[in-house]
């Protein structure tokens, strides 16, 4: 039975709750979400079967299907069907990932940023007194912790596959139809063009009428011969070869931060506009028809204005194994070796920085702002 | 590269549209075999009683740590309602308290008073502007002017530290349907933080919704969606509850279940403000009310008060000849009033009118050669007062 005191009229759990109630209106006040909160979160989102469904497709569902195939069919077939995994199929796999992923993510951001609204439980959950920023931070680790491990599931199964599924590493390669000793550093590759100047001058020449050449714009003739040829080798060595495992780990930071950019910015979308549809779409409206139109040739007097897409700015951080050929700038100028697969100049580091932080703590902050302030 | 870039274009659009596809297909299949508001067919619990006691009340059920829905654990001695509240604050006090949507203004000025341990009913006609003065009270929405305090804790100003005390439904109670009841419970739970967690399940219990607790919200009826609403306030074991229109969607037998629920609440002490349309069910639930009309409290106080404060008597008298009756009353002046009506002649005495109007009224009768047959007092109920001091009255239905 509960007491109930003549003196305030309250049970005794309710006076208890008094006190309570005043330290826990002290905890409520921190904006950062607590773990228990982070973790229900997470709960909502991973029960929501469809979503999930259409995240893991996104996400494991290219690499799980060409790289299957192609296991199949070498198992059985090993004569017509080479090894599953090769450097061209690595690169093949991982762009697609890349875009996939970032439509991935936007799904689940704006699903995250919108699911309280439309499920009614928004006002319930501000009724609690939790800061409304907390609830809205909870969010962000609750849904890279679904996106982040499925990415890196999908892309170590592409790694596995690509190092103990491919053909044997040759000892040279081909640069412009000339053989070279693979796996050389700039020291080694001096060297070597010092002792067979006329190989050198024939890679410098460029490939013959009949011969295939590298991908991508021409070279720069204002380079040096020297940077020219490193140019061209690095180029040959990324589609002939499996990229290192440092390459790698670049390639799956890459990957990641991609992919956490795209959830931030759906979520931040999501938030500030209440409606998942839209915001999804808009989100796919940026990455497969935007970024592109803005990124596919320089516009005159407007190239820094191209410069502020976060698909251009990430597409300059895309790691060198990524992005073959030797273009007009080269290779490893700016952070990971990126030099993009875009067509426009690329931007200096500090802006490329400025963008991608700029795009995610935006739309967080715009997010975080429309939660705090919306009428429910 | 471009070619690329486009094929994969293409391959991403064509993938989404399958999958968007083949996720409506599913839910629609789904949907026909489990529709929301009912008991699945292979969940339902089959009665295999007879059928004549399948028409008797159910059986209580056993007792639980905590009382089953609408069964306290023991009856206890109400405390007496009223403003001296512990601190010396009332449950929610607001002075001048305003708020408008561009020229509309949804709360007027209003000065609300609710006293501690007890059930408020916050009434008024549809768009008077109820759920507004709650929104505003819990932070939903922000005030253009005046104040307000919860259990004598300012808000907005110190609107954490309020709420952590008070629980409240506002509107309908809605919750993820994709989520169980007790997963809800969890998910408000961690944003109350504290001792919620462990009051989870004496809450589903309590409003008698532990064996449904792992089902789907989607499964629920309506009625299961306001207990759970009610559990959800009780996270927090509050000080207040702040029920907004808790009778909707509930059929009689909920009604009176939630009734009962609220009734226990306030004995142990709590305070529960509901705001509502429906008059006969405040005036069985609520000590006290307030009544608000265009945004603006009109009048508030204890029912009975309210009742007798009204003023007025209504007699109905059944004679051999009404249209006669009517008229020695008339001309005696001893009535505010008469009226036919299909039961005979009502006469409405003159504000604080002695029982001896009523004796007066049938000498004079009598006197005049009309037979009487009966003399009856009619009691003023909170709907008739309702209609009176709103301006519902001199709208044509």
């Amino acid at each position: 039975m509960t007491e109930v005191s003549a003196a305030t009229g309250l049970p005794a759990s309710a006076r208890g709750s008094s006190a309570r109630g005043v330290r826990a209106g002290a905890r409520f006040g921190s904006w950062l979400p607590t773990w228990g909160l982070i973790m229900t979160k997470l709960l909502e989102q991973r029960k929501r079967r469809g979503l999930m469904i259409v995240v893991a497709l996104l996400t494991l569902g290219l690499p799980v299907l060409v790289l299957g195939l192609r296991l199949l069919f070498h198992v059985f077939d090993p004569k017509s069907y080479g090894p599953a995994g090769s450097p061209s199929v690595f690169a093949a796999l991982c762009n697609p990932m890349a875009q996939f992923g970032f439509i991935a993510a936007a799904a689940l951001g704006t699903s995250v940023g919108t699911t309280d609204l439309t499920d009614g439980v928004f006002r319930h959950l501000v009724v609690t007194g939790r800061s409304r920023l907390a609830l809205y931070l909870a969010r962000i680790p609750a849904g890279l912790s679904i996106l982040l491990p499925l990415v890196a599931v999908a892309f170590a199964m592409v790694c596995l596959v690509t190092s103990y599924e491919s053909t044997p590493q040759p000892a040279s390669i081909s640069v412009n139809g000339v053989s070279v000793p693979a796996s050389l550093d700039q020291s080694q590759l001096n060297a070597w063009a010092q002792r067979h100047p006329r190989q050198e001058a024939a890679a410098l020449a460029g490939p013959g009428p009949d011969e295939p050449g590298l991908a991508g714009p021409a070279p720069d003739q204002s380079s040096s011969p020297a940077s020219m040829l490193s140019a061209d080798y690095t180029a040959s060595e990324r589609t002939q070869l499996n990229p290192p495992v440092n390459e790698m780990a670049k390639i799956g930071l890459w990957l990641e931060l991609e992919i956490g950019v795209g959830f931030l910015i759906g979520l931040g979308l999501g938030s500030l506009l209440g409606q998942r549809t839209v915001s999804t779409v808009l989100m796919i409206v940026l990455q497969i028809i935007v970024t592109p139109i803005l990124a596919n040739s320089a516009i005159p007097y407007f190239l820094n204005g191209q410069r502020l897409d976060v698909g251009v700015a990430l597409d300059q951080l895309r790691p060198a194994g990524l992005a073959p050929g030797t273009g007009p700038h080269g290779p490893g100028r700016v952070l990971f070796g990126g030099r993009g697969v875009l067509n426009i100049p690329p931007m200096p580091t500090w802006a490329m920085i400025s963008v991608i932080v700029g795009w995610a703590v935006g739309w967080s902050v715009i997010g975080a702002w429309r939660m705090a302030t919306r009428d429910t | 590269m471009h070619g690329f870039r486009l094929g994969y274009i293409l391959l991403i659009l064509l993938v989404i549209g399958g999958l968007g596809f083949g996720v409506t297909r599913l839910r629609r299949r789904r949907g026909t075999e489990h529709p929301r508001d009912e008991w699945p067919r292979d969940k339902r619990p089959r009665d295999e009683r007879p059928r004549e006691e399948r028409s008797a009340p159910p059986e209580p059920a056993p007792r639980a740590e905590v009382p089953a829905l609408g069964r306290p654990p023991a009856p206890r001695p109400r405390p007496e309602p009223g403003p001296p509240g512990p601190g010396g604050s009332w449950a929610v006090e607001t002075h001048g308290l305003t708020k408008r949507f561009g020229s509309n203004v949804a709360v007027n000025d209003v000065e609300l008073l609710v006293p501690r341990g007890c059930a408020f009913g916050y009434l008024g006609p549809n768009g008077a502007g109820k759920t507004t003065l709650i929104r505003t009270l819990l932070g939903l929405t922000r005030a253009n002017g005046g104040t307000m305090s919860l259990l004598g804790v300012p808000v907005p100003a110190d609107r954490r530290r309020a709420l952590a005390r008070v629980g409240a439904i506002v509107d309908e109670p809605r919750f993820h349907p994709h989520l169980t009841g007790r997963e809800n419970l969890r998910l408000l739970a961690a944003a109350r933080g504290g001792e919620a967690g462990p009051r989870i399940v004496p809450s589903l219990t309590r409003v008698g919704l532990a064996e449904r607790a792992d089902d789907r919200v989607s499964s629920y009826s309506m009625g299961m969606r306001q207990r759970l609403g009610v559990a959800a306030c009780l996270l927090g074991d509050p000080e207040l509850l702040i029920l907004d229109e808790p009778m909707n969607g509930l059929d009689p037998a909920g009604m009176h279940e939630m009734r009962s629920m609220i009734q226990d609440l306030v004995e142990e002490g709590r305070t529960v403000m509901l705001s509502s349309h429906l008059l006969d069910e405040v005036e069985r639930t609520c000590d006290s009310v307030a009544i608000v009309d265009h945004g603006r409290v009109i009048r508030q106080g204890p029912i009975d008060e309210l009742i007798r404060g009204a003023g007025t008597t209504v007699v109905r008298v059944d004679c051999s000849e009404p249209v006669t009756a009517a008229a020695i009353i008339e001309q005696a002046r001893i009535a505010a009033g008469t009226a036919m009506a299909e039961a005979g002649l009502t006469v409405t005495l003159p504000a604080g009118a002695s029982r001896e109007a009523v004796a007066e009224i049938n000498r004079r009768l009598v006197e005049g050669g009309v037979s009487v047959y009966g003399l009856q007092e009619v009691r003023t109920t909170l709907e008739d007062w309702f209609l009176s001091v709103t301006s519902r009255l001199g709208e044509p239905s």
